[in-house]
């Protein structure tokens, strides 16, 4: 086994889209370890606490008029004229990677360990040493067409400090109200439309001493991680689908194990968008964003060895932890495959709990049946009695509910 | 059309039961439309190639995909059914389509939404780009190539979809193209556009897009079938054809119509009138009779003509002698039109009556009209208040038995069984509706469950069992009609409590009640239903479909309330005769003893699983203010069948009172349940509580409090609802509603709702600091998906705040 590390520089990290076209950042042997580095996409929300000084998040995030270091931010055209910029943020996550996997082949599944995270410190002297996250609550939020008070609508960032001492906790330290920023490149951003604009704090006023008392249990995890589809060449890192992406379930977090059916050539694993925390449902549109540094095994496991282990018969992710096995049942199930050309528009029209209960519900029946070899009459009487179903999220165009059945039930574990 | 218009009472399973001539539905029924989804994800690798064959055998298509390891991923949207008009749209990876070969069938239309497909026939092969359409008739030898995932619209309909119009498409000999120009495009768009929306049409709009898209088509193939020349002058033809029809339909109850009549109103001669018709293959004689026998077999089903006589009905059709029309009648469809609306009446009500649940929304509407009608059971003014042993003043028990508990339905005007005073304990029992899925563990022994449960020739005990009528008057299931399931303990009087106030109901111990037959002495069971209103119903994987099972599962409780749970066997339900002589095929009345010999069970099931306990009330319950009495299967304001496993020992719930005294009732205990309880039923498990009542009064910190509110030691769960007080909202309706209207969207907005709410009110946060909380630190949940009101809860963590 060796150990390599990934560090996010301008040139290991892609923005806003996965695909297959990428070159890979690192070869890796299944089995291997890797530490990489994630630094999250809200670092502008507040420069000095999240980026000055960092030289890394420095030149990631550099834009001025004559150079950006990173053009592209989504999935959308490269070339201009632009609405929003280059990509257009159809996707917003700052992804590391891709890494390759050697070996690794359509059909194959990889599995990726999280053996650790923890937080990048802020770099600026001001702050050395502590952490900082940011939480807005952006125009694709759940409440974002439904507030009880004025202005409405409205966007609102709320930056927090994460506690590393135990039990850690997460506390905000201030909030602001979106105003219109101007980009570098001369394009306004009334709302939140494109990923990294600096916001220029002498346009905003910030408001101190909210959630005061308020002290939010720490979930670190990692919001975006998977392999690169195959359907198309880039993919928006919004909407989750069978590679995993944006999954956004805070139990992606140390010691959880993921499965993702490998859909492209060496599988491309890219990880980002961590969060200090995060509610089932992610309601508001984001978690507390924060730049999180994990440490990660991947085993691959050939599609001879599938049959007999969790992976028999599996196109979709899977979490395993110590306590649960969880499915995850999508608005669509493959939206790449399914919504045909316009996909990345298509789904934003698709979002639907009750859609993503029913693809749960299928997973599971399916796991029950597939993996632990009980009758459908068995798997969905197991269900109803001692499986929990919950809403992952609100707020990535494909919503998610994933179904979890604990460990224990079986006896073997 | 009228015929489904009229049947809108009904589910509409039923009605596309009854709709389909020939019974031939695609498959499973998905939110009550004849819509037949397919995902490969659902399937186990070994049965996904076949479930993906069967999907598209209903279309027609066969494909080259392997049947065993097909571990491509597929999917198809379908509605409609097969004696008509199917419209689809499929995802489908690199394979080969064929044709299966049909009598009776239309050709097929495949439209590639993104791709391009190849088509290779006998004579020749051509492409087919995105946004073209190939016409291929089903009967001729052709190839469809799929070089990788794609999507297609598909469509294709049965003869009998024309009524008899099927001008101009016998000599359809190889596919052809539709191109994307002229009256071709308008078909195409029309195509895509109905493919795109197809779950979200609802049945009357589907109803029109039904009609529409077959005209369009049956004009397309004539101009693509037919060769360049003469193609306009045929198109021109089977419109002139389709305007016939059209005036036969509008006229069918005119006993003199003639041949002659059509040809004047269309301004043709009558000869060339017969010598379209015979070019169709028929005489217009034979036609108009065909049609006048179908407008005949139709009025004698319509819900809203059933009284009129069958007379009357043959001359509404145009027929002039009743004899006569018996006899061709009876010949057409193989009885006499008085026996065919008898037959058809008893299927009506087998079916409606096997999968209806709660109020039909129609006898909702005819009941207002009427007076009130009488509960019936322990009504205020026919029952003795219970002997209650009052150990201090302050300490009650509650005992269950057919004079202390109330079956499927809450009400206003129930006599209260206990009376106490806020601050008091309350020691009560509960039994499980489930006990009679095996009489032998649960009831046998047990003089509660013994007296609940009785049912002889002559009597029950507790007769209502739903908040139906009295007299079965809607499907004769029993007195309550089984709106309502639940057995009830209660209602216990609040002293103080009035409308306004909140009553804190706190769990502070549970136990489950051990079994009564000394042949178990001392062992603890359970029951759960998989029934058919579970959320598996609609789409099993394997036969026989639909099937509900019953598990009985044997609880090992330890001494700190966890424990674990076994099945110990599971059977098939098979229909039970009821004492009183009705027969349920389905699990549709509570308490209908199972009788063992009509059984087969199944062992050992579930083996080498332990399920962890989680012992709670599904219900608890203050009566509610709007309707009398209530179906207690959807939960409201009112709390009811909340089916949270949070609510057990330790948790307290808050409800909103309603009515002088609050009206508590509590049941449905469950031994453990998943969030979600997917199969329509927890782990049933009569059990015993020690309850604390309080009334909080007007004013305090909960007085804005509209919804059951459920506090553990560590957490708040508050209880969104897709509907969070639909007695309100829908009015009279309300009970037969909210049935149709469930939606997790709903639900999940509710609670987003109540959540801001409660931390804006409760914890003095502002609307910005309240969202930014719940995305960072509440967990929203699904809490059930089966009774009716869908419910979704938030979970906040008291730690959050110091």
């Amino acid at each position: 086994m060796a150990h390599h590390t990934l560090p996010a520089t301008a040139e290991t990290v892609h923005w806003g889209y996965f695909s297959k076209m990428l070159k890979p950042q690192l070869t890796i042997k299944s089995g291997d370890r890797v530490t990489i580095e994630t630094i999250t996409h809200h670092a502008n929300d507040d420069h000095a606490r999240m980026i000055a000084g960092d030289a890394a998040a420095e030149e990631i995030f550099h834009w001025t008029a004559e150079e950006k270091t990173i053009k592209r931010r989504g999935a959308g055209p490269e070339d201009g004229p632009y609405q929003h910029g280059s990509g257009e943020g159809l996707g917003v996550h700052l992804l590391t990677g891709p890494v390759e996997i050697e070996g690794a082949e359509p059909g194959d599944v990889l599995e990726v360990r999280i053996i650790d995270a923890y937080p990048r410190p802020s770099a600026n002297p001001e702050y050395k040493g502590r952490f900082f996250g940011s939480n807005p609550s952006a125009n694709w939020g759940f409440q974002y067409n439904d507030y009880l008070e004025e202005p409405k609508p409205r966007e609102v960032v709320t930056i927090y400090e994460l506690d590393m001492n135990e039990p850690t906790t997460v506390s905000a330290v201030y909030s602001y109200l979106w105003t219109p920023q101007t980009d570098p490149d001369g394009i306004e951003h009334p709302t939140i439309d494109y990923p990294g604009v600096r916001v220029d704090h002498e346009t905003i006023e910030k408001k101190e001493g909210i959630l005061s008392g308020v002290k939010v249990p720490a979930r670190l995890h990692f919001g975006t991680m998977g392999v690169a589809p195959e359907e198309a060449d880039f993919v928006s890192t919004i909407p989750p689908s069978y590679t995993g992406g944006n999954m956004d379930d805070w139990r992606i977090a140390k010691g959880a194990r993921m499965f993702y059916p490998v859909a492209v050539p060496g599988a491309l694993f890219s990880v980002g968008d961590a969060h200090a925390s995060q509610g089932d449902s992610e309601l508001s549109g984001t978690a507390i964003e924060i730049s999180l540094t994990g440490e990660f095994e991947f085993i691959l496991h050939k599609k001879a060895d599938l049959p007999g282990t969790v992976m028999e018969g599996l196109n979709h992710p899977l979490l395993e932890n110590d306590d649960i096995w969880s499915v995850y049942g999508f608005s669509v199930t493959n939206y790449l495959a399914e919504l045909g050309p316009d996909h990345q528009y298509e789904i934003l029209k698709s979002s639907s709990l009750d859609n993503a209960m029913r693809d749960a519900f299928r997973k599971l029946r399916r796991f029950l049946m597939t993996v632990h070899g009980l009758s459908e009459d068995e798997a969905i009487s197991l269900m109803s009695v001692a499986a929990d179903f919950g809403i992952t999220q609100v707020v990535d165009a494909n919503w998610g509910v994933h179904g979890s059945i604990r460990k224990n039930v079986f006896k073997c574990y | 059309m009228l015929l489904r218009t009229g049947l809108a009472f009904l589910p509409s399973q039923v009605q596309y039961k009854l709709t389909g001539a020939s019974d031939a539905p695609v498959g499973t029924l998905d939110q009550g439309m004849n819509i037949r989804q397919f995902i490969s994800e659902s399937y186990p690798l070994d049965t996904r190639g076949n479930a993906w064959r069967d999907v598209l055998a209903a279309l027609s298509l066969r494909s080259d995909a392997p049947g065993q390891d097909f571990d491509q991923f597929a999917a198809a949207l379908i509605r409609g059914q097969a004696e008509g008009v199917l419209l689809g749209k499929l995802t489908a990876t690199a394979q080969t389509l064929t044709p299966i070969p049909r009598k009776g069938r239309l050709p097929l239309v495949l439209m590639p939404l993104d791709e391009t497909i190849d088509v290779t026939a006998e004579t020749a092969g051509f492409p087919v780009a995105p946004g073209e359409a190939v016409v291929l008739p089903v009967d001729k030898a052709w190839e469809v190539v799929l070089h990788q995932n794609t999507n297609l619209a598909v469509f294709c309909l049965s003869e009998t979809a024309l009524h008899g119009q099927r001008f101009g498409l016998s000599p359809l000999t190889a596919p052809v193209t539709v191109a994307a120009s002229g009256f071709g495009n308008v078909f195409l768009q029309s195509l895509r556009a109905a493919a795109a929306e197809l779950d979200s049409l609802n049945d009357m709009e589907w109803q029109s897009v039904e009609q529409v898209i077959p005209d369009l088509f049956l004009t397309v193939v004539v101009s693509v079938s037919s060769s360049t020349a003469d193609a306009s002058a045929n198109a021109s033809q089977a419109a002139l054809f389709s305007r016939l029809t059209l005036a036969i339909e509008r006229r069918v109850a005119e006993a003199d119509l003639s041949a002659g009549r059509i040809a004047r109103q269309e301004g043709i001669s009558e000869r060339y009138l017969q010598k379209l018709f015979e070019q169709n293959g028929e005489s217009f004689t034979h036609y108009l009779r065909e049609r006048r026998l179908q407008h005949a077999r139709m009025a004698l089903v319509a819900p809203d003509e059933l009284r009129i006589p069958v007379s009357e009905v043959a001359y509404s059709c145009g027929f002039t002698d009743a004899a006569n029309f018996n006899r061709l009648f009876k010949e057409r469809f193989g009885l006499p039109p008085g026996a065919f609306r008898t037959n058809h009446l008893k299927s009506l009500m087998e079916m409606a009556n096997a999968e209806q649940r709660g109020w039909p929304v129609k006898a909702l509407t005819d009941r207002k009209a009427k007076k009130r009608s009488a509960i019936g059971g322990a009504q205020a003014d026919e029952t003795e208040l219970a002997d209650i042993p009052d150990t201090d003043g302050t300490h009650h028990v509650l005992p269950a038995n057919s004079r202390t508990v109330h079956w499927g339905y809450f009400s206003r005007s129930l006599r209260p069984v206990l009376e106490i005073s806020s601050g008091d304990t309350v020691e009560v029992e509960t039994l499980t509706q489930h006990s009679s899925d095996d009489p032998e563990l649960f009831i046998k022994g047990d003089a509660a469950a013994e007296d609940v449960f009785y049912w002889d020739a002559d009597r029950k005990n507790v007769d209502r069992r739903g908040a139906g009528p009295i007299d079965a008057s809607i499907y004769g299931r029993g007195a309550g009609e089984g709106f309502g399931v639940h057995v009830c303990t209660g209602p216990i009087y609040v002293n103080e409590a009035e409308p306004g106030d909140v009553l804190e109901v706190r769990i502070d111990d549970m136990v489950p009640r051990p079994s009564g037959n000394p042949d178990y002495d001392g062992r603890y069971f359970g029951s759960s239903v998989a029934a058919w209103w579970g959320y598996q119903y609609g789409e099993l994987l394997q036969e026989p479909k639909p099937r509900e099972n019953i598990f009985i599962y044997e609880i090992f409780p330890d001494g700190d309330g966890s424990g674990f749970a076994r099945a110990h066997y599971a059977y098939r339900w098979t229909p039970q005769k009821d004492p009183f002589g009705v027969s349920h095929k389905t699990y549709d009345y509570p308490g209908v003893p199972v009788d063992p010999a009509t059984i087969e069970r199944l062992s050992p099931v579930l083996s080498d699983i332990s399920i962890p306990l989680r012992p709670h009330f599904g219900v608890i319950a203050v009566a509610p203010r709007e309707a009398d009495p209530v179906d207690s299967v959807p939960p409201a304001y009112f709390g009811g069948n909340i089916d949270n496993w949070r609510l057990g020992k330790g948790a307290s719930v808050y409800l909103p009172v309603s009515v002088p005294g609050a009206l508590l009732s509590i049941g449905d205990p469950h031994a453990s349940q998943g969030d979600g309880e997917v199969a329509g039923t927890a782990i049933e498990c009569s059990m015993t509580g020690r309850l604390t009542v309080i009334v909080h009064k007007k004013g305090g910190i909960f007085s804005d409090l509209t919804y059951p509110l459920i506090e553990t030691p560590e957490e708040w769960v508050l209880t969104g609802f897709s509907h969070p007080n639909y007695l309100a909202e829908f009015g009279a309706k309300g009970q037969g509603e909210v049935y149709a209207k469930s939606s997790l969207d709903l639900a999940m907005k509710d609670a987003f709702r109540k959540t801001r709410r409660f931390l804006m009110s409760t914890h003095g946060l502002s609307e910005d600091e309240a969202i930014m909380l719940m995305s960072a630190g509440v967990d929203f949940g699904v809490t059930q998906v089966v009774d009716g009101n869908w419910g979704v809860h938030a979970i906040i963590r008291k730690s959050m705040f110091l």
